[in-house]
């Protein structure tokens, strides 16, 4: 099973945190109560919203118990959990990114929500992994986007609830200390499997792959893939030391033998092509099994919501935003992840 | 009990002499993060900044990563 839990199932859970679709009524009264919380809606929604502790990132699309939905009207609100101790919501540009594990507390939690396609989104992707506290503190969240029929026309945002900001170009944290008994879990799932196929490695990092080595010998990427009829609708799958870590194809270029890809590509890194799933309904049923457990938050791919149709499906038990892009410590793609807080100790 | 920084186990992880299975995302993530550096800069420099960071990083995981650090001694003490 293709999904990793950062720490041991058998812990004793906590309650679950609430996490829900809400009106905008719903939302507005719970930031008026003094709830903390971690918000997905349309720029529409979120920006009818009073100052308050939370943060929030435009996306329409939601998993829900119903199924798969498309909601401007909608807002997804995780509620932080009681028990949080302190909490800090700070903005991040480029120049201050490379704090943003040393700002979180020694234990902890710290939701991030990006707005794709901008500088911050990229160097999340590509520097996270050299950051200071890179591992040591638990950072989740997700990439914000906008309706598909406004993609160029509308740009990703993010809000900061306190300070009342909308920001296009910067990204929002929200850090909360968590006591010594509880502790933070992500979960990777991903439906992808990597197959014994090809072997491939990049030998620069990056958006954009060309060159590469295809088991050990010198080839182009975009000529592999429409020479081998590869369907792009399908991963590569990093393998890190057993996580799978799938980097999405956004575009391949038959003319500049270009292919360009949702996140970036490492060296040292195994890429093999994911293997081809037919239902995604099914598949994510299978991944997450029976696990009656409710997420404290979670997030899926648009990608798999598009490739798979799953508007009208459901996720297994898991609801929440449907993203441009996933984090889990670092950026994920076609992945959905999970969040849970333990008791520990 | 977590070793000691001058413990084998650690110099193993990283430069590949070892394998530590785990069902962690985390920690794959992490030593997936430390191989690439030692393939990037194999100097005895950085090896043992490695070494000195994955040591912090179980030390900080220590409770909750015991399995794993387990692994590590018994399966170095036997390749000793």
């Amino acid at each position: 099973m293709n999904h990793q839990k950062i720490f041991e199932s058998e812990r004793k859970m906590s309650a679950s945190t609430p996490s829900k679709l809400q009106s905008i009524p719903e939302v507005r009264a719970a930031i008026a109560g003094g709830k903390t919380l971690f918000l997905a809606g349309s720029r529409q929604a979120l920006s009818q919203l009073p100052r308050g502790n939370w943060v929030g990132g435009t996306i329409c699309y939601f998993m829900t118990e119903e199924g798969g939905l498309v909601s401007e009207d909608h807002i997804f609100a995780t509620e932080i959990p009681e028990c949080a101790q302190d909490v800090r919501i700070v903005n991040y540009g480029r120049g201050n990114l490379s704090f943003l594990y040393s700002d979180a507390p020694h234990n902890g939690i710290t939701y991030l929500v990006i707005p794709a396609s901008t500088r911050v989104h990229k160097a999340f992707a590509e520097q996270a992994p050299s950051f200071d506290g890179f591992l040591m503190h638990p950072v989740v969240g997700w990439v914000s986007g906008v309706r598909m029929d406004r993609l160029g026309s509308e740009l990703p945002a993010v809000f900061n609830g306190q300070t009342g900001e909308l920001l296009e170009k910067k990204a929002v944290a929200l850090h909360v200390a968590l006591p010594g008994n509880k502790q933070a879990e992500l979960d990777i799932v991903s439906i992808f499997k990597g197959g014994d196929g090809d072997v491939i490695h990049f030998k620069d990092e990056g958006f954009h792959a060309v060159g590469c080595l295809i088991n050990g010998k010198q080839a182009n990427l975009a000529d592999y893939i429409v020479a081998k009829g590869i369907r792009t609708e399908f991963p590569l799958v990093g393998d890190y030391c057993g996580c799978p870590v799938n980097v999405s194809i956004q575009k391949v270029d038959a003319e500049t033998h270009c292919v360009d890809l949702y996140a970036p590509v490492f060296p040292g890194v195994d890429y093999r092509f994911a293997e081809p799933v037919e239902d995604y309904e099914k598949a994510f049923a299978a991944t997450l099994g029976t696990d009656s457990e409710t997420p404290a938050f979670a997030c899926n791919c648009i990608l798999n919501f598009l490739y798979g149709k799953l508007e009208g499906k459901k996720t297994g038990n898991v609801t929440g935003p449907i993203t441009f892009g996933e984090i889990a410590h670092q950026l994920l793609n076609q992945t959905l992840v999970r969040m849970y807080l333990r008791e520990v100790g | 009990m977590l070793p000691d920084a001058n413990h084998p186990a650690w110099r193993q992880i990283i430069t590949g002499e070892k394998a530590l299975h785990s069902s962690k995302a985390t920690i794959n993530l992490f030593i997936q993060s430390s191989k690439m550096s030692y393939a990037r800069d194999s100097s005895s420099a950085n090896l043992d900044q490695l070494i000195s960071k994955t040591h912090g990083f179980f030390a900080h995981y220590e409770s909750t990563f015991s399995k794993e650090i387990e692994q590590l001694i018994f399966e170095s003490s036997e390749n000793l």
